[in-house]
């Protein structure tokens, strides 16, 4: 595909979003449901490989654009990531004030939490894909836990699953 | 400017907010380039921009350092290295997928990402729940995963429908 096509359909994304897995259910609904540029699993590993490095959660980007069209889509992923950011210059210079005004904060806390609903909605196919076993059901849960309830980081919840994966696989040749 | 931005930009993770943090710490105490009140500023107009907050917040910083150039220098330098990072990654991913340990560890990790995803979605809406504003913040979010799931709306029409919603709604009485 045309990395610029591809940045087309990654920026419509990442403007339509304000947090960083927020962009997930619209790239979702374009690369998966409509296009069929990548499947279920190739983004839910895409999310797994941006949570897995340091730097802003909406890195994932980088790792849809790389499914979808190789090193020059992975550019494209990064250039999709990058634009919207440039949009904070002319609020800094006319906006600023407006930042602080209660409609526009309502409108922005309406918006945070419409997308994690539909971040939510979009979850739940992922889960399907990646929940089959109760190892996984298991992994899911216990990553879950650790997440919300210790200070653990993300790398090492990562870490851990796969280990808790392997160490079942390595048995059962032993 | 872009070691500082290159170094906390790319090193901390946890994502956005605890990177944020962490170059507001730099920037005001430690560097003392910009004051409290800019370092704020830059802050709400990155959660008001859309995309990622974390660049959101290095260019505006950035801008108020060094106008264009500063901007540029501090958005570059604060996702180019963790972009390449996750760029190779993802191509190792790709090279080693049908090995079959690495498959398994891969299954494991991505039902991890299950837990991931639930976890971003309670960071998202928790500071939405206090009282007062919780029934509003509950009504949204249900609103829009029943807008997703059975009307099947694409998902920026269901933001839009919720930036009119927002502007129209009222503040909760406190409880």
């Amino acid at each position: 595909m045309n990395w610029f096509v591809l940045y087309i359909h990654l920026l419509q994304a990442t403007l339509g979003s304000f947090s960083g897995l927020a962009s997930m259910s619209i790239l979702r609904e374009d690369f998966v449901v409509q296009n069929h540029y990548l499947t279920d699993r190739q983004l839910n590993t895409a999310l797994v490989i941006g949570r897995s490095t340091p730097g802003p959660v909406g890195l994932y980007v980088v790792s849809v654009g790389y499914y979808a069209g190789g090193y020059p889509g992975a550019f494209a992923g990064w250039l999709a990531l990058v634009t919207p950011a440039l949009l904070v210059i002319p609020m800094i210079q006319y906006a600023g004030r407006k930042a602080e005004s209660p409609a526009v904060k309502r409108m922005l806390r309406a918006v945070v939490l419409a997308s994690a609903g539909v971040s939510l909605a979009a979850t739940l196919p992922l889960g399907v894909d990646a929940l089959h076993s109760p190892i996984a059901y298991g992994i899911a849960a216990v990553s879950l836990g650790l997440l919300l309830f210790t200070k653990v980081e993300t790398i090492w919840v990562i870490l851990g699953s796969a280990a808790a994966g392997l160490i079942p696989a390595a048995m059962q040749r032993i | 400017m872009a070691a500082l931005f290159g170094r906390e930009g790319n090193v901390t993770f946890g994502g956005g907010i605890a990177t944020v943090a962490a170059l507001q710490r730099e920037l005001v105490n430690s560097k003392r380039w910009l004051d409290e009140e800019q370092s704020s500023m830059c802050v709400a107009l990155a959660r008001f921009t859309p995309g990622t907050v974390l660049l959101a917040f290095c260019t505006g910083a950035g801008w108020l350092l060094g106008r264009w150039k500063g901007a540029l220098t501090a958005l570059l330098a604060g996702s180019i290295p963790s972009a390449l990072l996750v760029a190779l990654m993802t191509g190792c991913f790709d090279l080693w997928s049908s090995q079959k340990l690495v498959q398994v560890a891969v299954s494991a990790v991505l039902a991890s990402s299950v837990g991931i995803l639930l976890s971003a979605f309670w960071t998202t809406i928790r500071p939405y729940m206090k009282a007062g504003r919780r029934g509003q913040s509950l009504a949204m979010v249900a609103g829009s995963i029943v807008l997703a799931m059975v009307g099947h709306l694409n998902p920026i029409l269901i933001l839009l429908l919720a930036a009119t919603a927002g502007y129209f709604l009222k503040e909760e009485q406190q409880a």
